[in-house]
């Protein structure tokens, strides 16, 4: 069997990994419009702060892909233009053509420029890939001020990566909080203290309207309002978008990204998708929808190249969730954390919330008692144990008030669980 | 592969176990040299209380360490590729040069097996001792709630 593999990151090194454990016959073919070894998107921000050098920036040792047996092909020239699902091939920018017997979609995402910033001034920046870092990090010693646009997950990792450097950095938000896809407003506020105690300064409500240079270079924005702030370094992080040119004209189905099944193939048998490209089941919002994050990539990956096999896999689903560490505080969040007023009258919340230790814990449960959402700040311990009350559907009406207690454990589950969860235990040797 | 149990009616955390993970985990391997280690010894097995039991002062515990799963949760999350399964040992292990301190690998542990090493910024969790035969934890609770055998070897341990 001929396995084509479009992209080489999470998702396609998780399906690589999967399919040679089951499969060291058919022949993987990979294809990467990127020429670096496969490295980890997540670290370039702990790169950019200085706090690790490039080796580390690897997610596997070099000699991984010849390992596996895996033919890679990257450069610009491998960037795949069209698939086609008729012959079952991909055409390269180079003209050249791939033949597939099973194809896997883990394109990725592109990062976001709004229509009206000029990204070839230079200074202006979007942080995706290792040539973004060394850009910036070739204009990091001309810098002494910066800004970031957007208060997102890389936005947040951007700034505070920027202030450890000793750069002085503003961080414009459109929204009235930070982290409005992961947290609520009790949690922005306590982040948002804790960035301007650092020196990081935070813009709400505040759009960049115009980017000003001279001779090309940067020197400063402009905002919604009027304000002039001076700056010779700007990272747009306004979030991602799929990339999905390459299956126009396929017939395969595009909502927010390509719509997988749950078994991570798409409406064509023969091509699978996984990562930030793909569209899947949400867990927590009970919806399709794209969760463009690493752990939910190497999940889906692995779904993927299971089925491409031969072994059947479902897979329940995604649910958004994100660890970070902010200015020395611990955040991790999942699922649904903010409500609509009326969402609010039919969901319980248990919270606690102590501002002067910036802690703060929130559960959000269903009228069903499932565990829909969870914020811990602070104090992050035991917070995968929270996580599978939401990925096994547990209900947890006996345990309300205990959800935000420090010392809620896996004991926990043993105990209200019942003799099930006491087998399940001790008879399962592994979590699958 | 061998799994380390508890069984948490003989489970009264008394600790025992976290004190000789440390010790295993310190330089010198022994408790009474191990407090005065200039790098303070830490342990991967930790206690959690699940409940009173009813009996006056009785708690009912249990100790937490890694189930060294087979296709494991936090390596899955692992964003610098710092969490493997060793292919010989079977067991999961955390590469302390590239872990980052991201703690992905906490957001997801459904045994809560992870924990922190706050000193040096580094995730933290049971190596099943590769220098001993039985693990420090199991060879020292003194309730013998701690078992280490097989899966299908539990029954007669439960009995």
């Amino acid at each position: 069997m001929n396995i084509v593999i479009i992209g080489n990151s999470a998702a396609g090194c998780a399906a690589v990994e999967i399919i040679r454990k089951h499969d060291p016959q058919s022949s993987i073919t990979q294809l990467s419009e990127e020429t670096h070894p496969l490295y980890s998107r997540c670290l370039l921000s702990y790169y950019i702060a200085g706090s690790i050098n490039k080796d580390t920036l690897l997610y596997r040792e070099p000699g991984f892909h010849r390992k596996m047996n895996v033919d890679l092909y990257t450069g610009p020239q491998y960037r795949v233009v069209s698939v086609n699902p008729n012959d079952r091939t991909v055409t390269c920018e180079n003209k050249e053509v791939f033949h597939y017997d099973k194809l896997l979609i883990a394109a990725g995402a592109s990062a976001k420029l709004p229509p009206h910033i000029p990204k070839d001034i230079d200074g202006v920046f979007v942080l995706r890939t290792i040539d973004d870092v060394e850009r910036i990090l070739a204009r990091i010693p001309h810098v002494k001020q910066a800004v970031v646009q957007g208060g997102g997950l890389i936005g947040m990792k951007a700034a505070t990566a920027l202030a450890q450097r000793g750069i002085k950095t503003t961080v414009a938000i459109r929204s009235d909080r930070v982290l409005s896809q992961m947290i609520d407003f009790d949690a922005s506020l306590i982040i948002s203290r804790q960035l301007r105690e650092n020196g990081i300064d935070v813009l709400f409500n505040t759009d960049i309207v115009e980017v000003m240079s001279q001779e090309n270079v940067i020197t400063g924005i402009k905002t919604d309002i009027g304000d002039v702030l001076p700056c010779d370094l700007l990272i747009i992080a306004k979030g991602v978008a799929p990339n999905t040119r390459l299956i126009d004209n396929t017939g395969i189905t595009v909502r927010q990204g390509i719509v997988t099944d749950s078994h991570m193939q798409t409406d064509n048998e023969f091509v699978f998708a996984a990562g930030d490209v793909a569209e899947t089941f949400d867990i927590a919002i009970e919806e399709h929808t794209i969760n463009a994050l690493w752990t939910c990539a190497v999940q889906q990956g692995r779904i993927a190249g299971l089925n491409m096999v031969g072994i059947p896999t479902h897979y329940d689903g995604t649910i958004g969730m994100n660890s970070l560490n902010i200015c020395g505080i611990s955040l991790i969040s999942f699922g649904i954390t903010s409500l609509s007023p009326e969402e609010e009258s039919k969901y319980k919340i248990v919270s606690r919330l102590v501002p002067q230790s910036k802690l703060y814990k929130k559960i959000v449960i269903s009228p069903e008692n499932r565990v829909k959402g969870i914020i811990l700040l602070g104090r992050i311990e035991n917070a995968g144990v929270l996580l599978s009350l939401i990925q096994r559907k547990i209900d947890v009406s006996q345990f309300i008030d205990e959800l935000t207690d420090d010392r809620f454990n896996f004991g926990k589950i043993l105990k209200y669980g019942g003799k099930a969860e006491l087998n399940r235990y001790y008879n399962q040797s592994d979590e699958k | 592969m061998k799994q380390i149990y508890c069984i948490i009616e003989r489970c009264m955390g008394c600790r025992a176990c976290e004190l000789a993970c440390a010790a295993e985990h310190s330089q010198s391997k022994n408790l009474m040299e191990a407090v005065r280690e200039e790098a303070i010894p830490k342990h991967r097995v930790h206690i959690e209380v699940v409940g009173d039991n009813g009996e006056l002062r009785r708690v009912q515990a249990i100790a937490i360490q890694c189930r060294q799963c087979e296709e494991p949760a936090c390596a899955q999350a692992c964003i610098s590729g710092g969490i493997r399964v060793d292919e010989v040992s079977h067991c999961v292990g955390v590469d302390p040069a590239k872990c980052v301190g991201c703690w992905s690998c906490i957001m997801v542990c459904p045994y809560g097996a992870v924990v922190k090493d706050e000193e040096n910024h580094r995730a933290l969790k049971c190596d099943r001792c590769p220098d001993r035969e039985i693990p420090a934890c199991v060879a020292s609770c003194i309730t013998h709630a701690l078992v280490y055998c097989e899966p299908d070897e539990l029954e007669k341990e439960l009995t």
